[in-house]
């Protein structure tokens, strides 16, 4: 009981946030409830960020009703591999990712062969709601498969690699790169089993990660280390990021990110809710930086000034870059 | 958000402190028990009336009752008689029954019989009486030794009280001289009483005769006691020792000079008391006498209901109790449930087969759905249809294992009812996304942490203390939402979180 209580005093100390904190000072306080949707519907996310002309994979169509799901050749058209997403999904579940095409089949990236009836059986459950948060009727959404940088070929195990920043009232936190491993079946989620390895927001070098919530330095299926990789075009990520909050105008949330080996830094998706497991990937406390965010907002609106995104960038490479790396 | 908190605050005081004051309310001014353990004495009184009526001549027999406007509240008040009318009326502070036939004969038996308790009466009224009253006419002899009893009294007394008690010590020293002619030889209460209230009637203080009967399990007759008014209280002394207060097991049958009972038309009247006592369940009793009463507060609480409605209630008033478990064990713990109220409806079911066999039945049907629903994933079946097989398949199971139990002389494996089906058609959904998605690990954790949480809350949802207190003060829920609604902005870390972030405080 009394080392429980001191490992809480020592938690705290670190400024490690709990789910209860986040919900209460940070998803309860700076996102609306109205503004969910925008995040929530993918779709809408989607449009929002072409109209803002943020870059995002490109859309190939939207399937919406049972009828609709006969149209898919079309939608599919030329294209040899596609992503089929749940709109209002959560956590990546019910995401198909089609690699290729095999003799009239489908391939999967993890080389499963799906048929044309299997992926219509994918659609009807996800327009069923069987994906959605509150199991509601949802849409299905179809669009360009991104391919991964081949920077992240040795730190990374099938699927995407991704790059989650968390961003409060449009300054960046914090930021993880999210890699598959075998046992998330080429999935970026951590609760699924992928790493999450902590980014320098100055530099966009790589630290120690984090799987199953421990601290790990090298990749469970390649063995190569994670840290000291050199993210390209990291400056790009970031204004990226800090432009989400425009883009949404909710104030606490996770953008995630991918590198398309040809369109460059893409918006994959927006999470009013991230997870609190960046912490252990930056061996650094959320609340930490949080406060000093929230202190800076406080300053800046008593100048009344209103910070571009590139400022806002500036200034959290500055108050959080720089890591010194410590040997595990 | 500061003002936001402020308001919270507020908001939890006010609930909490409503829900305290108004059970505190409850428990203290209006008394009613705090466990249904809880009983009261019960008393029946019977008096028995005898008397050998007279041939040819109309009876009429007339025989004080309790009046009851003390501190005590009837339960039940009945008059036995054959062939007798009976009418009650007030008169002077007492209440008098009176039972009449035009003919009877022979030996005449009537009952008088009373129940009574010393609880759930309403506020005592204002009590009235004489404070002066005229002499009483003495002459001669037993002036003068009034008079001489008179003085020293007036020397040893202060006010009302202590002369009284003064007056009636005087008068059963028998050996005083003033005194001996004064009883005429005749040293009975009744005497004494009488020279008492010729005492004082001289120095202007009124005295009443009090007529009362002793709560005791036995057989008696009623206890005469002296009363005084001193402008604010009746004060009630032992005619034989001048002790002032009447203790607290005497009930006042009567007051006044006359006799108990008054017969018209027959002789040999005889009364005689007996009396028992019994233990009642307090809210029972506090049900009973709340209607010989107008304080009515139990009119409007749960108890005010059908009895067929008051069983569902005492199931739903618990359901805030089997909540809150699930949103500290979720908040505060940091376990993992299926959904956020599917483990109060689990425990709910479990009233129904009891915990034990409930878990067993629960994991059983459990399992072997998640087998069908796995089998029915190749099927690539809609939702909806997939949904049906499965209730349609646990239906069925259900059915089996009842009817296996039931020839193996199980009775336990009857008590699945219609609730149940669909709670475990919908934790077989549930899980089986969990499993899918999330993988069997996860589901698993889930599916204990449901067991876990639905378990205590079903402990907690069936102690019968607990229900009855719930049921009986429901304002205690107001301070469960001050809680829940204090859980709201609680920020700090879950149990699970100071395991979750273990890795920050290796190094």
């Amino acid at each position: 009981m009394i080392g429980l209580w001191k490992r809480w005093k020592d938690l705290n100390a670190k400024g490690i946030m709990g789910i209860n904190r986040r919900n209460a000072d940070f998803v309860l306080k700076y996102n609306k409830r109205h503004l969910y949707p925008i995040v929530d519907d993918k779709i809408i996310t989607k449009q929002r960020a072409i109209e803002a002309g943020i870059h995002v994979p490109e859309m190939y169509g939207v399937i919406s009703t049972e009828k609709e799901i006969e149209k898919l050749d079309s939608i599919i058209g030329e294209h040899n591999d596609f992503v089929i997403k749940p709109a209002q999904g959560a956590g990546g579940d019910g995401i198909l990712v089609i690699a290729d095409r095999f003799e009239g089949r489908y391939k999967t990236v993890s080389g499963k062969i799906v048929s044309h009836d299997e992926i219509e059986y994918q659609l009807s459950s996800i327009l069923t709601g069987l994906y959605s948060l509150g199991g509601h009727r949802d849409r299905a959404l179809i669009e360009y498969r991104v391919k991964p940088d081949p920077i992240f070929k040795s730190i990374s195990y099938e699927g995407v690699p991704d790059i989650r920043i968390i961003v409060l009232m449009g300054y960046p936190v914090m930021a993880m790169l999210r890699l598959p491993t075998r046992q998330s079946n080429g999935k970026a989620n951590l609760h699924q089993g992928a790493i999450g390895v902590g980014v320098d927001l100055a530099t966009g070098i790589t630290l120690k990660g984090t799987w199953l919530n421990n601290k790990i330095s090298k990749h469970p299926d390649t063995a190569n280390a994670v840290d000291g990789v050199q993210l390209p075009n990291w400056d790009g990520f970031m204004k990226l990021a800090a432009g989400c909050y425009e883009l949404c105008g909710l104030g606490y949330i996770g953008v995630d990110m991918v590198l398309d080996q040809d369109k460059g830094p893409l918006i994959l998706e927006l999470n009013a809710r991230p997870g609190l497991n960046i912490q252990i990937a930056n061996d650094c406390g959320l609340a930490l930086r949080t406060n000093a965010i929230e202190a800076h907002i406080a300053e800046m609106q008593k100048k009344g000034i209103q910070e571009t995104p590139e400022e806002r960038v500036r200034f959290s490479q500055q108050a959080f870059g720089h890591v010194v790396t410590s040997e595990v | 958000m500061r003002s936001l908190n402020l308001h919270l605050k507020v908001l939890i005081t006010l609930l909490v402190s409503l829900g305290v004051l108004i059970t505190a309310y409850q428990i203290f001014i209006l008394g009613i028990p705090v466990t249904e353990d809880e009983t009261d004495d019960l008393w029946n009184i019977d008096a028995k009336v005898e008397f050998q009526a007279s041939p040819s001549v109309p009876v009429k027999m007339q025989m004080f009752v309790p009046p009851l406007n003390q501190d005590y509240v009837s339960l039940n008040e009945s008059f036995i008689s054959n062939n007798y009318g009976v009418s009650v009326n007030r008169a002077e502070g007492n209440r008098k029954v009176t039972w009449s036939a035009r003919r009877a004969s022979g030996k005449q038996t009537l009952y008088y019989r009373l129940v009574l308790t010393k609880r759930y009466s309403g506020e005592k009224p204002k009590e009235k009486g004489p404070i002066f009253r005229d002499s009483l006419p003495v002459e001669g002899a037993e002036k003068i030794a009034a008079e001489a009893l008179l003085a020293p009294i007036r020397q040893h007394s202060a006010d009302v009280e202590t002369f009284v008690s003064e007056t009636i010590k005087r008068v059963n020293n028998e050996k005083d001289d003033n005194v001996k002619l004064l009883l005429g030889g005749d040293s009975s209460v009744g005497n004494k009483a009488k020279i008492a209230d010729l005492l004082l009637s001289i120095a202007h203080v009124p005295l009443q005769r009090v007529h009362t009967v002793r709560l005791a399990s036995e057989q008696q007759t009623p206890e005469l006691w002296l009363r005084t008014f001193n402008g604010e209280n009746w004060l009630y002394f032992n005619p034989e020792t001048g002790e002032q207060g009447l203790p607290n097991d005497r009930v006042i049958w009567w007051t006044g000079d006359e006799p108990l009972v008054n017969l018209d038309g027959g002789k040999k009247a005889q009364v005689t008391f007996s009396l028992n006592n019994s233990e009642m369940n307090a809210i029972h009793l506090a049900k009973l006498s709340d209607a010989n009463t107008s304080a009515g507060f139990l009119e409007y609480s749960l108890y005010g209901l059908p009895l067929q409605t008051q069983q569902t209630y005492q199931i739903m008033i618990m359901i805030p109790i089997g909540v809150l478990v699930i949103l500290i064990l979720r908040n505060l713990g940091g376990l993992q449930t299926l959904g956020t109220f599917t483990p109060v409806l689990i425990a709910l079911a479990f009233r129904e087969t009891q915990l034990g066999f409930g878990i067993a039945l629960f994991t059983l049907i459990t399992a072997l759905g998640l087998s069908l629903r796995s089998y029915l994933e190749h099927l690539k079946l809609q939702m909806l249809p997939r949904l049906s097989v499965v209730l349609t398949f646990v239906v069925v199971l259900i059915a089996v294992i009842s009817l296996f139990s039931h020839k193996l002389g199980l009775e336990r494996g009857l008590s699945v009812a219609l609730f149940p089906m669909v709670i475990l058609t919908m934790t077989i959904e549930r899980l089986s996304i969990t499993w899918e998605e999330r993988g069997g690990n996860h589901a698993f954790k889930v599916a204990v942490g449901t067991i876990i949480a639905a378990s205590l809350a079903h402990a907690l949802m069936s102690i019968p203390e607990l229900t009855y207190f719930v049921f009986t003060f429901p304002a205690v829920l107001l301070i469960l939402v001050g809680f829940m609604l204090a859980m709201g902005r609680y920020r700090g870390y879950r149990l699970t979180e100071l395991f979750r972030f273990k890795a920050f405080l290796k190094d």
